[in-house]
């Protein structure tokens, strides 16, 4: 199902109550003309899956989405690594810290317009 | 009392892998830890964009390198339902049997080190070196390989079985049962491997369920969860297997779970070869570079690995994916320790370590 990012934390909790409490995971992929967050949710119970996908427009100020650790805590570690793969800026998160660690983190790898062959400094 | 920082890893004989945690300890208590994981990251996913989808294989094998065939089969799985093709009815079950045994090679290594790392120095690791090294061999007949198989191949394997392939599975399976039988006595009633893992990071099935861990250490927090039940795969639906589950969370019931597991294994091999057809028309298609054109779909597939639920996320282009997301286990399973190792002790650390059954590989991608 297809969200607005303003109603992530509703459709969450509304998710929640209908028995979607686990956190699949959590990746994005680059469009041509867009970015799209997917949330896996499963009803663990019933074995049923539901997926949440978010887009948004490819310019810096538009890059950003609120974190859901608070209702997903599972959502951490994938949060982290979809903003550093995809130069995605988490709202309301603490930890700075990349999981490639000297990565520089300016140029997300996993976006489209990485250029190969590129040499990068490391980050002290 | 002033706090100490240890560094556990990047090389340490207990991550089994480059991980690296630094501990702040508070005397013998864990005040504090932080997880450093990216040792081995490798691109497999960015490296995939630029391959064919039939050159991929090989690094899949390379994710969990003790269960190779596992995202293997899974990638090969997940072409196969974007480009549309049916797997061959015999292939299923050969298929079938062989992640079963590469299941239980894989819980071997975990019986192994995990007994080792309790000071049960060597006695059940060199025991379950030499079951494993038993199901290695029957594998490198069927595929050609020791460790690395690649021998899944769209709509089926590599090439056909060898004539004496059931004979030999009901073999093995007999003699890996009656070996395997006997760890149990060296294992539960040494007081040491007792003492050091009942009640040891307790995960409640509540606390699983939020920071959303997988596989074993799932069902060990008495959550009934197995792909191959809820999800069928193949032919998983037709046998009879019970999904193994302990109440306690705790560390033994981890390798309670696993233990018992190892024995569903065998009784699923030994079903899947009763029902398999006897034709061996298990060849799948060569290897060529140009494979017939990928659907547009969106394919999500998923399978239950040795080390928890994998998932392929597979955006597809015609020849290569555009994109394609691997989610492991062992990479939700690792986030869990920063949360349960607050306020133990320092050795218990390696019990809960070890129960967790990582692969550094497998996490970092």
């Amino acid at each position: 199902m297809e969200i607005q990012r303003e109603a992530l934390a509703k459709t969450l909790n509304e998710m929640r109550s209908k028995g979607f409490d686990y956190l699949k995971f959590i990746t994005a992929v680059e469009y041509p003309d867009r970015l799209q967050i997917i949330y896996m949710f499963a009803n663990l119970k019933t074995a049923e899956t539901l997926s949440v996908e978010l887009n948004l427009k490819k310019t810096d100020a538009d890059l950003w989405v609120d974190s859901i650790i608070k209702e997903f805590p599972s959502a951490n570690w994938y949060e982290r690594e979809i903003s550093e793969m995809f130069g995605i800026t988490i709202k309301g998160r603490s930890a700075k810290r990349l999981l490639l660690e000297n990565w520089n983190g300016t140029d997300p790898p996993l976006r489209k317009s990485f250029v190969w062959g590129k040499e990068y400094k490391k980050v002290e | 009392m002033p706090m100490t920082r240890i560094n556990v890893g990047p090389v340490h004989p207990s991550t089994h892998g480059v991980l690296h945690f630094v501990v702040d300890l508070d005397g013998d208590t864990i005040h504090h830890i932080e997880t450093h994981v990216g040792f081995l990251h490798r691109g497999v996913e960015k490296l995939c964009e630029t391959r064919m989808y039939m050159q991929i294989p090989s690094y899949m094998e390379k994710l969990d390198y003790l269960a190779p065939l596992a995202w293997d089969d899974l990638y090969v799985n997940t072409v196969e339902k974007a480009l549309g093709l049916e797997v061959k009815e015999t292939a299923k079950y050969a298929r079938m049997i062989l992640l079963e045994f590469q299941r239980i090679a894989s819980h071997l290594v975990f019986l192994g080190t995990l007994s080792n790392d309790m000071g049960q120095m060597f006695t059940t690791f060199m025991w379950s070196f030499r079951e494993r090294d038993s199901i290695l061999r029957f594998l490198e007949d069927v595929s050609g390989g020791r460790m690395f198989y690649v021998n899944i191949r769209l709509t089926g394997l590599n090439r056909k079985l060898p004539p004496d392939f059931k004979e030999r599975a009901y073999a093995l399976t007999d003699s890996l049962e009656t070996k395997i039988r006997g760890y149990r006595e060296m294992m539960e009633s040494n007081p040491v491997f007792a003492e050091r893992t009942r009640g040891v990071g307790r995960i409640t099935s509540r606390q699983a369920i939020e920071y959303g861990v997988s596989g074993h250490v799932l069902r060990a927090s008495g959550i009934e969860y197995d792909i191959r039940k809820s999800n069928p795969y193949y032919e998983y639906s037709k046998v009879k297997f019970r999904v193994c589950t302990e109440t306690a969370g705790d560390a033994f019931a981890r390798y309670k779970v696993r233990y018992n597991e190892i024995f569903e294994s065998i009784s699923i091999i030994r079903q899947a070869l009763d029902m398999m057809p006897d034709d061996n028309n298990v060849e799948g298609m060569p290897i060529k570079l140009i494979s017939p054109q990928a659907k547009p779909d969106i394919v999500i597939n998923n399978s239950e690995m040795p080390r928890g639920e994998g998932i392929i996320y597979l955006v597809p282009d015609k020849q290569r994916p555009y994109r394609i997301y691997f989610r492991s286990g062992t990479y939700t399973n690792i986030a869990m320790l920063e949360h349960i190792c607050k306020g133990i002790k320092y050795a218990d650390f390696f019990a809960i370590l070890g129960s967790m059954d990582l692969v550094a590989a497998d996490i970092d991608k």
